[in-house]
């Protein structure tokens, strides 16, 4: 009970001198006693907290490193994701820009040779190491049909060989099978373009004395009713091999297109000219032969013939004619070996 | 007397200055141990509110002094206070309870420290707000709860060594 009643009356001392302390601290302003006070009792501790502050000063960096460390390596974690999210992102968006671009090209050579055309999708490749085809997503469902030309941005891809109802398989034009009217886009020298697997596309001139350059460009030609319009771009001449006066000079080219990258193609809906009947037979011939000459004797004038038919079977036989090799000439698969 | 009573002003100093110079690199977050609310409420918990109530009146004016910068005195009120409720707690809790010492300075260092800073606001312009108080309360009951089985050995080897001799004391 004593003891109670000395520590009530020591503590109601205590906040009674607290109380005044606090009314003199607040009496006293910046200037008073305790003020002053606090500024003695802080620059008697001030060299041992500094003191203590240097004693510890290695061990709290040393925490504050270990703490830091941890928080850069969580970070680091954070950024490696972020740098991998942003990578794979990044590769999409490269994805996308090379789609575009091809697009873009395509819809640019669609609208320069105002061709009726189909943008198709290439979903696979030839299965065998001997032909040299892709698949497209588009088929008959699409009007497709066979012997279409297909082409890209860069020109010439092949020709359509068959068709599903969703899908068409494409012949290359590197296929050794392939054949195609061409010509050559600066002096218009006419020839036949085989494809040659891997190795340079050829293109056999009809004219013996043509007189091509390397770096001349080759386009397809409508000559003698070839299935592709004329003008699509083939490639560039690579060498032109020895000509003479009856051996036209075999010309290798260099495609345009690049057969190991194609992702999206256009199928031409273009069936070429229509085959003309032959000279003789036709019903509508509004010609009259001419009639021989008094001055000609018969065995002239069975020359004359005689000569005239052999000019028309050479004819035929150098530019791949309808009867010869007129399929070929016009873009038909020739048998393979 | 004497001796314990330097002995005791040392480790009050010993708390001020480590609570000044050490425990701000330590802070958890961002609050730091009040080690001169921890001493005072291990003094009364061990050797009753008499020397909690003088103990904490010393505490609460180093603290005026060098820690805060709250008005004089006001520490004063609260410590000593704090001291003198801890040490009359003393007699109702279980003698060989070892987490009722530990319950009461978390008790008590929440309360002072919630204390301090609502006389505090109310006797300067720059009150703290209620969330900082509580936040600060409950940090600071945290951190003395962690420090007071050191504290609690500290006191009782002083108590050991100079036990309290003296009217008014148990």
């Amino acid at each position: 009970m004593f003891q109670r009643r000395r520590v009530r009356i020591l503590l109601a001392l205590l906040v009674a001198a607290a109380i005044a302390l606090v009314t003199i601290d607040f009496r006293g302003g910046d200037e008073g006693i305790l003020d002053r006070a606090r500024g003695g009792v802080t620059a008697v501790f001030r060299p041992v907290q500094d003191g203590v502050v240097t004693l510890v000063r290695p061990f709290s960096n040393l925490g504050r490193s270990v703490s830091e460390l941890l928080a850069i390596r969580a970070e680091n974690e954070r950024l490696r994701e972020r740098v991998a999210e942003l990578e794979e992102r990044r590769r999409a968006v490269s994805d996308l820009e090379r789609e575009n671009a091809e697009f873009r090209t395509l819809l640019d050579i669609a609208d320069r040779t105002e061709l009726d055309v189909a943008a198709a999708r290439v979903v696979a490749l030839a299965p065998s190491n001997f032909e040299w085809t892709v698949t497209i997503d588009v088929g008959a469902d699409e009007g497709i049909e066979r012997g279409m030309p297909v082409i890209d941005g860069d020109g010439l891809v092949g020709r359509v060989i068959q068709v599903t109802p969703g899908a068409s398989r494409v012949l290359l034009a590197i296929d050794p099978s392939f054949s195609a009217a061409a010509r050559s886009a600066g002096d218009g020298e006419v020839g036949i373009l085989d494809g040659r697997g891997g190795d340079p596309m050829v293109l056999r001139l009809l004219d013996p004395l043509a007189d091509l350059a390397v770096g001349d460009q080759v386009v397809t030609s409508s000559y003698q009713g070839g299935v592709f319009p004329a003008g699509i771009p083939i490639g560039t001449v690579a060498a032109v091999g020895e000509g003479g006066s009856a051996l036209a000079p075999e010309v290798q080219v260099n495609p345009f297109v690049d057969f190991t990258r194609l992702h999206h193609v256009l199928v031409v809906f273009s069936t070429g000219v229509d085959d003309i009947p032959p000279f003789e037979g036709s019903d509508d011939l509004e010609f009259e032969r001419p009639p021989v000459s008094p001055r000609l004797d018969d065995d002239a004038d069975d020359d004359v013939d005689d000569e005239g038919s052999d000019e028309e079977t050479s004819d035929g036989e150098d530019a791949g004619g309808p009867d010869a090799t007129g399929a070929n000439a016009l873009g038909a698969p020739r048998p393979r070996p | 007397m004497i001796r314990r009573t330097l002995v005791m002003a040392l480790l009050l100093v010993t708390a001020a200055v480590l609570e000044t110079a050490l425990f701000p690199s330590l802070a958890l977050f961002g609050f730091r141990p009040d080690l001169l609310l921890l001493v005072t409420a291990v003094v009364a918990t061990r050797d009753g509110p008499m020397a909690g109530a003088r103990v904490g009146s010393a505490a609460g004016l180093l603290g005026d002094l060098l820690v805060t910068s709250a008005p004089v005195g006001l520490g004063v009120l609260v410590v000593s206070v704090l001291g003198a409720l801890v040490g009359w707690s003393r007699p109702y809790l279980a003698p060989s309870s070892v987490t009722a010492p530990l319950l009461l300075v978390a008790a008590a260092s929440v309360a002072g420290t919630a204390a301090h800073g609502i006389l505090g606001g109310l006797l300067v312009d720059d009150r703290p707000g209620a969330e900082l108080v509580v936040q600060a309360a409950i940090a600071v009951g945290l951190y003395n709860t962690l420090l007071s089985p050191l504290a609690y050995t500290l006191v009782r080897r002083v108590s050991d060594a100079f036990p309290l001799r003296g009217a008014g004391f148990q």
